[in-house]
């Protein structure tokens, strides 16, 4: 009798664990930081934005940041909550977190919707960078270190070369480095 | 803990606040500061925090005071080093050091320090000189 208890507290300690497990993943999953140049981080926020996640979210931007020796961190919202006051708070507080360690924060991704709703709200976000997609966010941190991506001599005819989709982008960026070396 | 030296090299004081600092340590560090720039004309000041673990709201306000009072006397303020739970003690208690430059470490520091020294000299003024690369702002544009 007492075996079978034990084995039955045995099963639900599993299940909490995997439980805890999952969650720990869901949570790691909702808050990714990348790196997408030498000191350029990427934020992107997927899903809702509250008190909570906004603190996880600070705390492993923050860490990265240091991390990596950033100097720039690009917050995109395309795939976010919609923004209101609320949302907005929060954002505000990690930009202004970044900020003390820094760093310069654009955030990308808004919509005409977006820009509507938070002008309606007054909403104050003059002190912050903003930018319509993760692209032009990326082209606003290589002006801000300096760096320039320009074409190869050496690439392929764009829009001619078979591949041209592909390979043009990924000769662009490789180029940069060089051409930034001011 | 003992009070906070203010050391000269340069154009620039460096100051290295401590973990445990007591308020009084924080207001003598004001007062030394804003002698010594009285003193030396110093150009700018370097506050690193990078040893401080844990922030109140009475330092939060005193690094906000130090840089409004090195901006009177003619001086740019960068704080250097600050840890993550520090940044986010100060931005929940609303303390966001605006006005004030921030730099992941001190070496950053004294380099954007010399930069914004070297933006004063400069006979037009930069427009919107922000705490990143004011020397690049005008090759850009």
């Amino acid at each position: 009798m007492s075996r079978e208890h034990s084995h039955q507290d045995q099963n639900r300690l599993d299940a909490a664990a995997l439980v805890e497990e999952q969650r720990r993943t869901i949570r790691e999953l909702q808050t990714p930081v990348i790196q997408v140049w030498e000191g350029i981080l990427a934020l992107p926020i997927v899903g809702t934005l509250d008190t909570a996640r906004t603190q996880e979210m600070n705390e492993s931007l923050l860490q990265k940041i240091v991390d990596t020796g950033s100097e720039y961190v690009i917050i995109d919202i395309t795939a976010g909550p919609v923004v209101d006051t609320a949302v907005a708070k929060h954002l505000l507080e990690t930009v202004a977190a970044a900020r003390l360690l820094g760093a310069e924060v654009v955030i990308v991704g808004l919509s005409s919707r977006t820009a509507m709703t938070l002008v309606h709200l007054g909403v104050d976000l003059s002190g912050v960078v903003t930018r319509t997609t993760l692209a032009k966010g990326l082209a606003w941190a290589f002006a801000r270190m300096g760096l320039e991506v320009v074409p190869r001599a050496d690439g392929p005819v764009r829009g001619i070369a078979p591949g041209a989709v592909s390979g043009a982008p990924a000769s662009a960026g490789q180029s940069a480095p060089s051409a930034g070396a001011i | 803990m003992a009070r906070v030296p203010v050391i000269r090299i340069g154009d620039v004081l460096v100051a290295t606040a401590h973990e445990g600092l007591r308020d009084a340590d924080a207001l003598a560090l004001q007062s030394d500061l804003h002698q010594a720039l009285e003193r030396t004309g110093a150009r700018g000041v370097l506050i690193d925090v990078s040893g401080v673990e844990t922030v109140d709201s009475f330092l939060g306000r005193m690094l906000s005071e130090i840089a409004a009072g090195a901006r009177l006397l003619g001086a740019h303020t960068v704080v250097a080093g600050m840890q993550p739970p520090v940044a986010i003690t100060l931005v929940e208690l609303g303390l966001e050091l605006k006005g004030i430059h921030t730099t992941l470490t001190p070496e950053k520091g004294m380099a954007l320090l010399h930069r914004l020294i070297a933006g004063d000299d400069r006979p037009q003024p930069i427009e919107q000189l922000t705490p990143a690369g004011a020397s690049r702002a005008r090759r850009i544009a």
